[in-house]
């Protein structure tokens, strides 16, 4: 057998988990900084960002528009009804609105959070009940199923709570990506630690945006998620978020075979390792995994300095989704490095030995969870490795 | 002149190739090589075209005394058991030569040899006189041992040393059974008649037979005289062991039937119990070797092995049925063999290996060889014998045509079609399935799971040849009259000399 070329397989090492603590405590940044680096995380991310930007109008408008409706067929047409649209959907040349409900099943699911704990409190239930008061007075259908099945509809509106929740968070992060991409455009971001201290302003600056939602039945406005109760966006959603999509995920058939009935998939969730940081980005098989849909729609955003980038490595075109997955974890992994140093318990050039001590606890816990994840993108790509 | 011009194209276009003013490109060449090819497979067609399926016997025959002083003439013929191959050998030398590629060494010489084995074999299948047969039968010889030495992997040397003198001794035993029948019946008459045995007694016959059954029995190749297959099949380049595995193993099996069940029907009848049982054998051993192999090339060339001695079972059996079999099973392993030869080429080429315990995943859709995994799992299917492809029609023909004379040589047989589908199924779960990869497992999966695989694509233009094959096995299996009302009347003939050993 001849021997195989090194230019057909190229392993990245991994960094290890007293890396990645060395440096959260160090001020460096998980991924290194190099020129193609920023290019493939900023593109990536203004692509990211096109697209939560229609994730976003669409959550918000199924949450108010489609609000428990029990056939929302057309919940993807944002209300557009124009035949032309509706032949592009049904011809599929659209966004992939379903992994924008993946993101929101996982953290509804996952039920981490402040907020989580407000839709099982009673001022919520209250809520509820008034909702679908008003609601069954017109709705025959939700008037038989309510009393029927009492938990259906409230739980339908913590769905649609989650649904909203996850919207107001994607407004503001399609406009921190692409205001990021602006930054990088005029010169103001130019390296690793420039992209990863911009996500980190941006998440603290919105980090007290209030989370609130309301709908409208019959003229009247009745809220779900009153300003009363205080849900904010950094610790209701976006931690929520990131623990949910980034961290636990969801197993998908496809990639791997898993036999829960012999705990190959942990019983407890919280040791779930199936988020966007530990996927492989490669698909086995015909399965498409969930962020396949996410790669197709930043795939019609793409920036060309980007697109042509991936044309000059491997397969070109061939292959250009599994290249927007890699970039995509490496961009993640920034976010997660800006949300990391933003909840940091205190400022790493404190000289208080305490704080050096809670900050080392900080990011062991979080060492220990990226430890594990495909931190093998995190190190500069092979000089040539990725050239055909 | 028909059946010259089958002869001629080949050889002229070879004569034409190797004294070809100045230096033309290996492209240029293998364009010429191409045309003249398409000529030949067109020649072909217009042959099957006036060919008359309801007639028995030889048909557009050509009849010219060279020597007959010993008894060589230049007599063609063509019937229902050799146009099919004469068919196919047009097509799998084209397919040979349009996916040659990147010959930088002596294209010249490449080309021509062939196109000079094209020609030869037309010639053996068409031959009508049995010294006419033996010189196109060795004339193929030569050239094949060049391309396996000259244009072969790193170990070419040995196997075509091998496989030269395997096919040598193969040679000289059918010349001597040629020669043998000759002088015990005192005649130079090489005509291809089944009456000059008929002079013999039994012992005489059996004797020649037996040198028949070994010579051919080695180009088959049956087991215990297949040894030279594997080691050639794997050092040669995969247009080569696409025309070996398609055509020239044919060559065995179509001397098998030509001139061991027509021109010694009575000893066939004698040994048919023995043939059959060395038929299941050949089966078996075959299936068993190829499950043991993780070399995807070895493991498809004993597969051949083991397919090639349905044959033997269907000419053991010798009723219309199963002889009809035979020629299905001939044409549908040509198809099938050469299929799995040139998907087993991609991969190498791609990858540059073929060890199945390095690869795996190829059937990735983004990075690995989808459209050449999914042919790969037709062509498996079809050689388990897969109904709607050309595989399950020829082994169903065989088995149904044999199970009455043989029914404990025919079960074991269908053994082996059974263990066909486990060593398919292991290629195609350990290369194709799973996460892609190129290289041996760690051990660590998550490290594993951690490699970028880098394969370039396989363009369209590569595929083609593939999807061509693939295409006239589902056609085969669907549209099984197509082949079956050429061969019916030759193989109901050939039955009758014997009228039928079950």
């Amino acid at each position: 057998m001849p021997v195989i070329s090194q230019d057909l397989v190229q392993s990245n090492l991994a960094i290890d988990q007293a890396e990645v603590k060395r440096r959260l405590l160090a001020g460096e940044t998980l991924l290194t900084d190099t020129p193609d680096h920023v290019l493939e995380v900023v593109g990536v991310l203004e692509s990211y960002g096109e697209v939560l930007d229609a994730y976003s109008i669409n959550l918000i408008y199924q949450a108010e528009e489609q609000f428990l409706n029990p056939f929302p067929i057309f919940k993807f047409l944002d209300g557009d009804l124009n035949p032309a649209k509706i032949w592009r959907h049904l011809n599929h040349d659209r966004i992939n609105f379903e992994y924008a409900e993946y993101c929101q099943k996982a953290m509804f699911w996952h039920a981490t959070g402040g907020m989580d704990a407000y839709l099982d409190s009673a001022e919520f239930a209250d809520n509820c009940r008034r909702i679908i008061a008003a609601k069954r007075r017109r709705d025959p259908l939700l008037a038989l199923l309510n009393p029927l099945f009492p938990g259906f509809l409230p739980e339908l509106i913590r769905s649609a709570a989650t649904t909203h929740a996850l919207g107001q968070f994607w407004r503001v992060m399609s406009d921190l990506f692409l205001d990021l991409a602006a930054a990088e455009r005029e010169g103001r971001v130019c390296s690793i630690p420039q992209v990863v201290d911009f996500i980190k302003d941006g998440l603290v600056a919105a980090a007290a945006n209030p989370i609130e939602y309301s709908v409208e039945i019959d003229g009247e406005r009745f809220w779900v998620l009153p300003p009363q109760a205080g849900l904010t966006f950094l610790v209701d959603v976006a931690v929520p978020y990131v623990e949910a999509v980034f961290l636990r995920g969801m197993p998908f058939l496809g990639t791997v075979s898993f036999n829960a009935q012999a705990q190959q998939i942990s019983p407890d969730q919280a040791k779930f390792t199936y988020g966007a940081l530990y996927a492989d980005p490669l698909p086995s098989m015909g399965a498409g995994i969930p962020p396949s849909l996410l790669m197709q729609d930043m795939y019609r955003h793409l920036p060309e300095k980007l697109h042509q980038w991936y044309l000059e490595r491997t397969r070109g075109e061939g292959d250009v989704r599994v290249k927007i997955c890699m970039s995509f974890q490496k961009s993640m992994f920034c976010v997660t490095n800006a949300a990391i140093n933003g909840t940091m318990p205190h400022p790493l050039t404190s000289s208080d030995t305490a704080a050096q001590a809670a900050n080392a606890a900080y990011a062991e816990a979080w060492a220990q969870r990226l430890g594990i994840a495909r931190t093998d993108c995190l190190a500069a790509s092979l000089p040539g490795g990725l050239k055909s | 002149m028909l059946l010259s011009s089958l002869l001629l194209i080949p050889f002229l276009g070879c004569l034409a190739l190797m004294v070809w003013p100045g230096s033309p490109s290996p492209g240029r060449l293998r364009q010429i090589t191409i045309v003249i090819l398409v000529a030949q497979l067109i020649l072909s067609l217009v042959t099957a075209a006036q060919f008359d399926p309801a007639a028995p016997g030889l048909q557009l025959q050509e009849h010219h005394s060279w020597v007959p002083g010993i008894g060589l003439d230049y007599a063609l013929g063509v019937d229902g058991l050799s146009l099919p191959l004469v068919l196919i050998n047009g097509a799998l030398t084209l397919v040979s030569a349009v996916i040659t590629r990147d010959i930088s060494k002596r294209p010249r010489l490449y080309f021509a040899m062939l196109l000079l084995i094209s020609g030869a074999v037309n010639g053996a299948f068409l031959a009508d006189n049995l010294l006419l047969f033996f010189l196109f039968y060795e004339l193929e010889l030569i050239p094949l041992w060049l391309l396996i030495s000259v244009w072969g992997g790193v170990n070419r040397a040995y196997a075509a040393t091998k496989f030269l003198i395997f096919t040598a001794v193969s040679g000289m035993l059918i010349l001597g059974a040629f020669l043998g029948l000759a002088l015990l019946t005192g005649t130079v008459d090489f005509s291809l008649t089944p009456v000059l045995s008929e002079r013999l007694a039994m012992g005489g016959q059996l004797w020649l037979l037996g040198a028949i059954l070994i010579g051919f029995g080695i180009k088959i190749p049956l087991v215990p005289l297949h040894n030279w297959l594997p080691d050639a099949h794997t050092q040669a380049s995969t247009p080569v062991s696409v025309l070996l595995a398609g055509v020239l193993l044919k060559l065995g099996t179509y001397g098998l039937l030509r001139f061991g069940l027509q021109l010694f029907p009575e000893a066939w009848a004698r040994l048919a119990p023995a043939l059959a049982i060395w038929a299941a054998v050949s089966v078996l051993y075959g299936s068993l070797a190829a499950i043991a192999q993780t070399d995807m090339k070895r493991m498809v060339a004993y597969s051949s092995v083991g397919h090639m001695g349905y044959v033997l079972l269907a000419a053991a059996a010798d009723t219309p049925v199963s002889l009809l079999g035979a020629v299905f099973q001939m044409v549908s392993h040509g198809l099938i063999s050469a299929l799995l030869f040139l998907l087993v080429g991609i991969v190498y080429r791609k990858t540059g290996t073929r060890d199945l315990e390095v690869l795996r995943g190829l059937l990735n859709p983004e990075r690995g060889l989808p459209l050449t995994g999914s042919l790969m799992i037709v062509a498996v299917m079809a050689s388990a014998g897969l109904p709607g492809m050309a595989g399950f029609i020829s082994e169903f023909l065989v088995f149904r045509g044999s199970i009455t004379a043989f029914p404990l040589a025919t079960l074991l047989s269908m053994v082996g079609s059974g263990l066909t589908a486990v060593y398919f199924l292991l290629l195609v779960n350990r290369a194709f399935f799973g996460r892609l990869a190129i290289t041996p497992p760690s051990g660590d999966a998550a490290a594993d799971a951690r490699l970028d695989v880098q394969l370039s694509s396989v363009a369209p233009r590569e595929t083609i040849p593939a999807l061509a094959l693939a295409a006239s096995i589902v056609f085969l299996g669907l549209v099984p009259s197509s082949l079956g009302s050429l061969s019916e009347v030759a193989s109901t003939a050939l039955a009758n000399l014997t009228a039928g050993v079950g």
